[in-house]
């Protein structure tokens, strides 16, 4: 039977081969639409790491560059009052300061290559000791930064689990040093010297910058000092602040008034983490639904083509059918074939789609690039699959049902 | 003879209503897209109502610096173009103006927050603002620092309630400024002249910014003429090589050009070369044109299919056209002129449907103060795109038809 469906089909080629072209590029349309949305969901279903109620973002503009160590010290002191001043606020609950926070749109990455060769990238952030405490993130293994800190002759870091796991696999992580080989750009011994390690103080479960639909990521936190005497050591760019239960949003301009009091040639720019959150998920949904709405209408436009096309086609083979039925193939039998044989191109787009998408793993591509599990998508493949075959076969049903409405006797002279 | 192929293709359009309808629904949709992404382009780098001027102008929006390691992307600072930049040969102009801001505004209780705009007085000359009130400020205001302010009929609405502001006091990051003018809206997407609130450069909290070589500034030019252009872009490249770079152990380049908006945007996109900024808008035009013929690969498949299904159909006709001695190069021409015929039709719902679309992104407030029109640059694109449409979904089929053997024709068989 499939063997007499296959000759049916060639003899019919050229224009088969059109529609398998069709139903092959519709194929890969709806791929990339699922393939994000598979992925967004599946990130959505890992905690991001942190808490954001009440908790407003202070960026700050210091309208001069700090690369003059006077000017870099003079910054520090002013940011030093402006955490103390805020902190004094009866409204605040927690203050501190860093580089980044969650939602927020400015990032830091970094990379580094360890003893033995490997490579290992992360994203950074430099933070106050009030960070953790006031987005509530639970501490996995060891503990926060603290004043235990001050006296530390190597650099302090707190890095989340996926990191830990990638340096030091199974075995644990607190306390060890990590053993980053020697900067190939930088032969200079004296300078290596001067490269302080990185001493792993705890573990967090998780810090995802970006959000709940964002990839999972490394990450690596610095403390950061503001009564730091080195005049090398970084400046924070925000400041975060939680507020206490039922303070008005008005108390915004009392905010920004204490704080231009302290630096007064600064300027303040205030939000909630809840709206900037609001901002972030747009972000990631405005263009899937774009592409969506996009690729929606498209494979609409290819179902009623194929439709119109299956439906001629039938119409052009009545009397074929029709000697079908009269030796002896019943309703059933004639509506098979003509599913049957959609199915079968469907399948050959399907097949050579798929061939094409299974070469997209077997790439040289970095795993932290596509950020894509492997899982996500097989899983993208198999919905997609499903998909074309429901919207193919759909498209055949009412061509296949007009196929046996003629009698036999009438179809045998149709023209 | 094309009348007469006109009238046959409406009867055999109207003969078959469900394909008709099939073939323009993916025609007008897929043109509808286009047209929608065309008017967008025009909208942000077209001539714009504040910038008549803009075939003669030139930016310069985005730097690049760049070493061996390390590569940083920002706009240019003050000193980049205060020192270079002022006695370019074939100049009638330049004007020196920061990026916007937010900065926000106290009323009640409420947060108002504005684009702030700090710009020198060129500004005003170089492009032309639709004043309802008052006027810009002058070189007077700006050589003595006066705090004086235009602004946009939107912050007249949000701070004075929508009257009259002319000589009203407006509070904007703790500075307090006198209104001398309102302007109409400016589109966002416009970033030269966007902005909500502009003041003279001078009134900046600290003078810092004239020291700096990159970071926050933009530059732009008003040639003499249209050939005075190329002599102010290579004349600034060949004194950006003795440019002091701030940090001459990471960087020793940089790249600042004075380009149209349209080069500097293409610098900025995913897999440009941003070092080498003369071939960029090229690459540019051709990645757009490859992304939209992917895009209109399907639907001109699906239109094939569906026309080849309609040239079956006719397979009597053809065969007694064949058969009275119609040479093969007339029905591919009577075939082309019926396809064309119909994507135009489609062109034009197409057209109707994407000002609805426009329409309602303008009133979605996605792109501030965007109004997305359609202007007669727009049409013209929006038609060509039809007939390049119907030329490509139609040449195959037409040949095909052409290749009927008149005797199986006549009795209407398609293999």
């Amino acid at each position: 039977m499939t063997r007499h469906l296959l000759r049916l089909i060639w003899n019919r080629k050229r224009q088969n081969f059109l529609l398998t072209v069709e139903i092959f590029f519709s194929f890969l349309t709806l791929f990339g639409v699922v393939l994000i949305a598979m992925q967004y969901a599946n990130n959505a279903r890992h905690p991001v790491g942190y808490q954001i109620a009440r908790v407003w973002s202070i960026g700050v503009d210091r309208k001069e560059p700090a690369g003059d160590p006077a000017v870099r010290a003079r910054h520090r002191e002013t940011y030093d009052q402006l955490v103390r001043a805020l902190g004094d606020m009866p409204e605040i609950e927690v203050v501190a300061a860093g580089f980044t926070g969650p939602y927020s749109n400015s990032n830091w990455g970094s990379g580094t290559d360890l003893t033995g060769g490997r490579n290992v990238n992360f994203g950074v952030n430099s933070v106050t000791d009030g960070y953790r405490d006031l987005f509530d993130i639970p501490i996995a293994e060891g503990r926060w930064f603290s004043r235990e800190d001050d006296a530390a002759t190597w650099k302090p870091v707190v890095i989340n689990r996926r990191l830990a796991h990638q340096i030091f696999g199974e075995g644990n992580a607190v306390g060890q040093i990590i053993p980053e080989a020697p900067d190939r750009d930088d032969p200079d011994p004296a300078s290596a010297a001067k490269r302080l390690s990185k001493r792993i103080v705890g573990v967090i479960d998780e810090f995802r910058q970006d959000g709940e639909l964002s990839a999972p990521q490394n990450y690596l936190f610095y403390r950061m000092r503001l009564d730091s005497a080195d005049p090398e050591a970084n400046l924070p760019e925000r400041i975060f602040v939680r507020l206490r239960p039922g303070t008005p949003a008005s108390f915004e301009e009392s905010l920004v008034k204490r704080a231009m009091a302290v630096a007064g040639s600064w300027s303040f720019e205030v939000e909630a983490v809840e709206d900037m959150r609001t901002d972030k998920l747009r972000s990631y949904t405005t263009p899937l639904m774009v592409v969506g709405t996009i690729a929606g209408f498209l494979l609409l436009m290819v179902a009623l083509g194929l439709t119109g096309v299956v439906w001629q086609s039938v119409t052009q083979r009545i009397r074929e059918f029709g000697l079908r039925r009269a030796k002896g193939a019943t309703i059933p039998n004639v509506r098979v074939q003509v599913l049957s044989e959609i199915a079968l191109m469907t399948s050959l787009a399907v097949v050579a789609a798929v061939i094409l998408l299974a070469q997209v793993p077997l790439l040289p591509l970095p795993r932290d690039l596509t950020g894509i599990p492997a899982s996500v998508f097989m899983a993208s493949i198999v919905v997609t699959v499903i998909a074309i075959y429901v919207l193919t076969l759909a498209c055949g049903w009412q061509p296949s049902r007009l196929a046996t409405r003629i009698q036999p006797a009438e179809a045998l002279h149709y023209e | 003879m094309v009348r007469h192929y006109l009238v046959l293709a409406v009867k055999v359009l109207l003969r078959r209503k469900f394909f008709t309808f099939i073939s323009l629904f993916g025609i007008s949709f897929t043109l509808l897209v286009l047209t929608v992404v065309a008017a967008f382009f025009d909208h942000a780098f077209g001539p714009g109502q504040e910038e008549p001027r803009q075939a003669r102008t030139l930016y310069v929006e985005r730097t690049l610096m760049y070493g061996p390691h390390s590569t940083s992307g920002s706009s240019g600072g003050f000193r980049l173009f205060d020192r270079y930049a002022r006695d370019l040969p074939g100049l009638e102009r330049l004007s020196l103006h920061e990026n916007t801001h937010t900065v926000h505004t106290y009323l009640d209780g409420k947060k108002i927050s504005s684009a702030l705009k700090r710009t020198d007085d060129e500004y005003w000359r170089i492009l032309e603002f639709r004043f309802v009130e008052g006027t810009s400020f002058g070189t007077a205001d700006v050589a003595e620092a006066r705090f004086v302010a235009v602004i946009n009929m939107a912050t007249r609405d949000r701070i004075f309630g929508g009257r009259p502001a002319l000589g009203q006091t407006l509070e904007a990051d703790g500075q307090r400024f006198r209104v001398i003018g309102v302007v109409e809206n400016v589109s966002s997407l416009r970033t030269v002249p966007y902005a909500d609130i502009w003041v003279p450069y001078t009134t900046a909290k600290t003078d810092a910014f004239k020291r700096e070589i990159t970071g926050g500034w933009n530059a732009m030019a008003l040639a003499k003429d249209k050939a005075s252009m190329a002599a102010i872009h290579e004349e600034f490249n060949s004194r950006l090589l003795r440019v002091e770079l701030p940090d001459p152990k990471d960087y020793q380049a940089l790249v600042a050009p004075f380009e149209t908006r349209l080069a500097s945007f293409a610098r900025d996109m995913p897999l440009a070369d941003r070092k080498d900024p003369e071939s960029q808008v090229w690459r540019f035009v051709g990645l757009l044109t490859l992304l939209g013929l992917l895009f209109v690969l399907v639907p001109a498949v699906n239109l094939v299919n569906i026309n080849i299904s309609r040239i079956m159909e006719r397979a009597s006709e053809i065969g007694v056209r064949k058969a009275f001695g119609a040479p093969a190069r007339t029905l591919v021409g009577q075939f082309l002129v019926e396809n064309i015929l119909l994507t135009v039709i489609g062109g034009a719902v197409g057209f109707v449907l994407s000002i609805f679309v426009l329409q309602a992104i303008t009133d979605s407030g996605l792109f501030t103060y965007a109004r997305f029109t359609i202007n007669l640059r727009v049409f013209g694109w929006g038609m060509a795109f039809a007939v390049l449409f119907g030329l490509i979904s139609g040449v195959y089929p037409a040949w095909r038809m052409s290749r009927l053997n008149p005797v199986q024709a006549l009795k209407g068989g398609s293999r």
